[in-house]
């Protein structure tokens, strides 16, 4: 679908007069103790008219109902919930009886009008009947469908919580390719998957810079390791090979430098790039081996994995101070960190007597719980840009699938990435390749 | 008397000659016909399109030979424990083989590369792999190989031996691998 087809797409309906207030609107608190559990109810697709609906709208709703079902504070209900089954005769508040939807807890109700290329979506909070969203798409054809939902979720997402990070993202991983590994590029919901690199050897650990315009990452091959930076405007990759033997987990600091395990004092140690890819002096150096760091978004707390004590464990570091701090206590084993962007949490894998599972902890509540639980491995954790979701690589389904949950652990959802073995997901602030 | 001697000579002589052109004759009789065929196509070959001359093939030969049997004499593994590069007694025992074969084959250059089990996450595998690379290369290297000789890769956990998730499988995927460079 062309892109100028749904820009031309134009706010429909305008909330009630008495409905404009901010605080009178239902709102969700994503990060808040003990989430509330949103209930919506999709009615069946419509015409303009009557009952008879575009296959362009029903595919449209399908599609809705399928993003929300990726987003754990949403509960998507059934008609037969309904006392009397469908409460509509149209699309707007006047066609529709709420107090069936109220009995049956339905805090939200959407309808899905199509005629034609055209699109109308709207959501209505059932206890106020007040318009949460109302959306018109011109122009739509079958290939862009689904991008179009997944913009009219992006908005329900942000009506409600404040944030659309999980839809306005692109995540890239690695993914076999021909026995190496090659990047890759799609939404958080799939869409748009791209092979984006064609270097031969393993393509791992990508990393997005904080404008979205970068993603770093190492090259294996026989020539060793070499960092590989793929500039998304040009859609080419450069490789740079650096002294010693390894270029691991390179990583944006929020200034757009990079960060890089490096081995030229003859160990893996973190260092930071300047303009010109020099590296300067270790960031909390150490004689053991030091990887994975993460930056919060102010770029001051860098986490990171080190065996500097022994077994691997994640540590913090003060950028301000210098001070190192250790942060895991329980396990032998705790890799890959990913801290998230307000410096609060921090999600690692941790080698259980069951395979690798994904931990957090709350670094402010001085607290951790386990949020997967295979089977098999789950590694590779990541916040995403608000925080809130967290993905990961797991083998719970036979190959290794990308998967998303949350920091409170809510079930994980695999992310279609096609086929053959995917892993190490990384979200940058872009919207999918199209 | 001397008459007689000179004519019993050449006599002789005669003899002789006549015998030897006999033999000659015997051996071009017993000449194969292909023999002769092969004289008549040479003489219509094409000196340029004549294979490489046989000293150089055996040079050629000779590298790949000593090439193939150094690659034997090094291409043994040596395993570590988990989440270790540090070297056993019997990893000790096979790199000290090594240093011996890497002394006679003076002419190659090896890559040492570090791999891990599937169990560790990929970032530390690769750091940890990068250490057992260089835990093996410095033990060569007391032993008398110049560091010039010796590159290391780590593959991390990218290229297990044995894809099977039991611990027979991850003990043979924590090793080193020598191969031979050039």
């Amino acid at each position: 679908m062309k892109l100028k087809t749904w820009i031309l797409t134009c706010l429909l309906v305008l909330l009630f007069a008495k409905g404009s207030h901010a605080g009178d609107v239902l709102s969700v608190d994503i990060f808040g103790p003990g989430q509330t559990k949103v209930n919506i109810l999709v009615l069946p697709a419509r015409g303009p008219g009557g009952p008879g609906s575009s296959a362009l709208a029903k595919s449209f709703s399908e599609t809705v109902q399928s993003d929300i079902s990726y987003l754990p504070f949403l509960r998507l209900a059934y008609m037969n919930e309904i006392l009397g089954g469908d409460p509509s005769k149209g699309l707007k508040a006047d066609d529709i009886d709420f107090k069936p939807l109220q009995l049956g807890r339905i805090d939200l109700v959407m309808t899905v009008g199509g005629r034609g290329q055209e699109i109308e979506a709207r959501v209505y909070e059932t206890y106020t009947r007040k318009l949460l969203l109302g959306k018109a798409y011109n122009q739509v054809d079958e290939g862009g469908v689904a991008l179009v939902a997944d913009r009219f979720c992006a908005q329900l997402m942000r009506v409600l919580t404040g944030k659309s990070g999980f839809f306005d993202s692109t995540l890239a991983f690695s993914k076999k390719v021909n026995g190496g590994k090659e990047l890759f590029t799609a939404s958080a919901l799939g869409r748009g998957l791209t092979q984006v690199t064609n270097d031969g050897g393993f393509n791992v650990s990508p990393n997005w810079s904080k404008d979205g315009r970068h993603v770093a990452y190492t090259n294996i091959s026989d020539k060793g390791h070499r960092l590989g930076v793929w500039d998304r405007n040009k859609r080419v990759s450069r490789l740079r090979k650096f002294g010693g033997n390894v270029a691991i987990s390179p990583t944006y600091t929020p200034e757009g430098r990079i960060a890089i395990s490096l081995s030229i004092n003859g160990h893996p140690d973190i260092y930071l790039l300047d303009e010109n890819m020099n590296p300067g002096s270790p960031l909390a150096p150490s004689w053991g081996i030091s990887v994975s760091p993460s930056f919060d978004l102010s770029g001051r707390k860098m986490v990171f994995c080190s065996g500097r004590l022994g077994g691997p464990q994640i540590f913090m570091l003060n950028r301000d101070s210098g001070a190192v701090e250790r942060i895991t206590y329980e396990g032998t084993y705790n890799t890959r960190p990913s801290l998230s962007p307000d410096g609060r949490f921090v999600v690692f894998a941790r080698l259980t007597g069951d395979g690798q599972r994904i931990f957090i902890r709350d670094l402010v509540a001085n607290q951790e719980r386990q949020i997967t639980f295979g089977p098999g491995n789950d590694e590779d954790p990541s916040f995403d840009p608000d925080g809130y979701f967290v993905s990961f690589a797991s083998s719970r389904n036979g190959g290794v699938k990308i998967f998303v949950t949350t920091r409170y652990g809510d079930p994980a959802k695999q992310i279609p990435t096609g086929a053959g073995d995917a892993m190490a997901p990384a979200w940058g602030v872009a919207p999918a390749l199209n | 008397m001397n008459a007689k001697r000179f004519f019993a000579s050449i006599m002789m002589l005669c003899m002789l000659v006549a015998l030897g052109a006999g033999c000659a004759k015997k051996t071009t009789d017993s000449m194969p016909a292909s023999a002769t065929k092969v004289e008549i196509s040479d003489k219509d070959s094409d000196w340029q399109s004549q294979p490489a001359p046989a000293r150089s093939m055996t040079e050629d030969e000779l590298r790949a030979q000593q090439r193939e049997q150094a690659q034997r004499e090094l291409g043994n593994m040596i395993f570590f424990a988990f989440d270790s590069f540090e070297l056993t007694p019997e990893s000790r025992e096979v790199l000290n083989a090594k240093a011996d074969a890497l002394k006679k084959y003076s002419l190659f250059t090896i890559v040492i590369e570090g791999h891990c089990d599937e169990r560790g996450t990929s970032e530390y595998n690769l750091a940890l792999g990068e250490r057992r690379a260089k835990a093996a290369q410095q033990f060569l290297n007391q032993l008398g190989i110049p560091d010039n000789r010796m590159t290391i890769v780590s593959y991390g956990k990218e290229r297990p031996l044995d894809p099977s998730k039991t611990e027979s499988a991850w003990s043979k995927n924590r090793r080193d691998e020598f191969k031979i460079q050039n």
